[in-house]
């Protein structure tokens, strides 16, 4: 209950700072946030309640942990990722393009080859089982073609019932997707997001991240190498958060506000699940039954359809946005490249080694 | 109607040429002296007659070796290599499950990795356990057995591990398959004449030294030596003394499988054959019965 009302009053906040592109106050991160009155003076929070959505469950998790070298990643210039390849891994259709679609966006239009893998079947959304597992799939591919992925996999594993997978199998296909597809770079849910729910969540994202190490040594699966692969090198990783609950740590806040309408359009193709989809053309059409209208959501389904999800969806990560001085954020934990450490060591040894 | 309570037993003699050539063939075993116990007499057999073969191994064979678990490995493994050598394949996979514990492992994760390597290498026939042979006490075997009858007609499935298409290993469906009869009592409908490759399949259980008594001649050797004895059937050298004695010692089963049939020595196997006629049903159906417009 405490957490719930600390979260409304923070929601409160935020909305009083109105809309996506307005400039806004300071943003709070700077300014400092207000602090519960209910929090002894003693204490230093470890914590800070996200602002939210008024509108999407799934946008923002409750709290974030913020590390002392966060970075603010914005865009970038040219093509400073040619010849890298991003491999964007959801359980679920809606996964990536509610937590991470921008970045994913961004990273592709800065050069990565992008290509999105969805673990399970998504079965458990749809009128019927099948009817749920076809659209989803077509979601996926729809999704992959709105943040410009070259191409999307899916794994079918059963929706909701992923912990009764073996994690190790999923591990191996994903090491054999990393060597195929020469992967540097994931992005994929947390695996330490506590309060976790979603059993397909945490494996898919154990597995991801397990198979990233092993994916480059010669020993697992040495088969692969028979079949002509070639060991992958995963060296960077961005772990998102899952909303509504969660408890993340942060070090990198990603400047999405350049590519807000792919993460937009993302959504939009995500019709069979997720709270996106055709939302839009369906209130227009609801309105329209009633005699009024939004004009908010145009004269068209498609229209619609993305001023629905930019306008009501997507204000979680305006809301982040706003405290780091942003249009529009996405938050990670960001796993970069580790030093050069055989490099280092030599670089010692010709600095300090003497004749015999 | 025989013992085993098949109708018909076959007896596969040796073939001239190369009827197989083009065609492969994979022996799955769970351990190092499996095959050439089981099936050496077959594998050597169909390699003469134009197979390619390619050997599997699922365990890591850490339980055998009289050494330390990584000694055993260790040599479990080099012994593997010299014995797939000694039969004529062209090459080893060597899958390093815990030995005595694949019972516990995800079935399939095995299994997909038997795909893997079923389409890879366009596997016709298999070599194995049969997975459904009674009597038959020992995890890896049954768990081996059955992970290769699935990845049999798996493997032909487009559908499953789709994955593989992208890196142009197509399905490919095994259409053969020959069960080991592993213990008494397993089924067999097929006596493989193997006398013909037994020197083979004695060069390949001498190789296996870990386990499979490969080297117990040669022990067996020094043993008599140190109390001044010798055995004339031992020859004058350890490679002498191993392979006499597994041809001793070693092969009765072969040889009392033979003795129905009047061969030197046999291999026992439960034989599948999924291959479809050269012409179908349907085909002859249409040929006979098909009119003008």
């Amino acid at each position: 209950m405490q957490r719930r009302k600390f979260l409304g009053r923070s929601m409160v906040t935020g909305m009083g700072l109105g809309g996506a592109a307005a400039v806004g106050p300071p943003p709070l991160a700077q300014a400092g946030q207000p602090r519960s009155p209910d929090l002894p003076t003693k204490f230093t929070p470890a914590a800070y309640a996200n602002p939210g959505s008024k509108h999407n469950p799934f946008a923002t998790p409750d709290y974030y942990q913020y590390t002392d070298d966060l970075l603010i990643e914005r865009n970038n210039p040219g093509k400073p990722h040619k010849g890298k390849v991003l491999a964007a891994i959801q359980p679920h259709s809606d996964d990536v393009p509610l937590y991470c679609g921008g970045t994913v966006a961004k990273l592709i239009d800065e050069g990565y080859t992008g290509y999105l893998i969805r673990i399970s079947n998504d079965e458990a959304a749809g009128k019927t089982l099948g009817y749920g597992v076809v659209q989803n799939e077509i979601d996926n591919q729809e999704c992959a073609k709105a943040l410009g992925c070259k191409k999307a996999f899916t794994f079918y594993y059963r929706n909701h019932r992923m912990d009764d997978c073996a994690e190790v199998e999923i591990r191996a296909r994903l090491i054999f997707l990393y060597r195929l597809l020469q992967v540097n770079t994931i992005i994929t849910m947390d695996p330490y997001n506590h309060y976790e729910e979603n059993p397909d969540h945490l494996v898919a994202s154990r597995a991801a991240e397990a198979a990233c190490w092993m994916a480059g040594g010669g020993k697992d699966y040495p088969e692969h190498y028979k079949a002509g692969l070639k060991p992958a090198r995963i060296r960077e990783k961005y772990y998102h958060a899952r909303s509504p609950q969660g408890h993340n740590l942060v070090n990198r806040i990603v400047d999405i506000s350049s590519y807000i309408d792919h993460k937009v359009r993302s959504n939009v193709a995500n019709r069979g699940k997720g709270p996106a989809g055709a939302a839009g053309s369906r209130l227009r059409k609801e309105l329209a039954s009633q005699g009024k209208r939004l004009p908010l959501l145009g004269n068209d389904d498609e229209t619609a359809d993305f001023q629905y999800v930019k306008h009501f969806l997507m204000d979680g990560w305006r809301n982040l946005g706003e405290r780091f001085g942003l249009q529009y954020a996405e938050a990670f934990r960001y796993i970069g490249p580790p030093p050069d450490y055989r490099e280092n060591i030599r670089a010692y040894i010709d600095e300090h080694a003497v004749p015999l | 109607m025989d013992s085993n309570g098949i109708e018909q037993i076959f007896v596969e003699k040796d073939q001239p040429g190369q009827p197989h050539r083009g065609k492969v063939f994979a022996a799955i075993h769970a351990h190092l002296d499996d095959i050439p116990y089981y099936a050496g007499g077959l594998c050597a057999k169909l390699i003469r007659e134009g197979y390619t073969g390619y050997i599997i191994r699922t365990t890591n064979d850490e339980k055998c070796g009289g050494q330390t678990t990584a000694e055993n490995i260790l040599s479990n493994e080099q012994e593997h290599i010299k014995m797939a050598a000694a039969l004529g394949f062209k090459d080893v996979f060597d899958l390093y499950y815990q030995n005595h514990e694949m019972d516990a492992i995800s079935s399939l994760d095995i299994r997909g990795r038997l795909i893997l390597i079923f389409r890879m290498l366009k596997v016709d026939t298999v070599i194995s356990f049969n997975p459904w042979g009674h009597g038959e006490e020992n995890p890896d075997h049954w768990v081996t057995g059955r992970a290769v009858e699935e990845a049999c007609w798996m493997c032909g499935m487009a559908n499953d591990f789709h994955e593989h298409l992208e890196a142009g290993i197509k399905p490919h469906r095994v259409l053969e398959r020959h069960y080991f009869y592993g213990r008494p009592g397993q089924p067999f409908n097929r006596v493989v004449d193997i006398s013909s490759n037994i020197e083979k399949k004695i060069d390949a259980i001498v190789e296996c030294k870990s386990q499979g008594g490969g080297n117990f001649g040669s022990r067996l050797r020094a043993r008599l030596a140190k109390q001044g004895k010798r055995l004339p059937l031992l020859g004058n050298d350890d490679r002498t003394a191993d392979r006499e004695y597994v041809r001793q010692f070693l092969l009765d089963d072969d040889r009392e499988y033979g003795k129905p049939h009047g061969l030197a020595y046999a291999e026992r196997f439960y034989y599948i054959d999924q291959r479809p006629p050269a012409k179908s049903k349907v085909d002859e159906y249409v040929e006979k019965n098909a009119v003008p417009l």
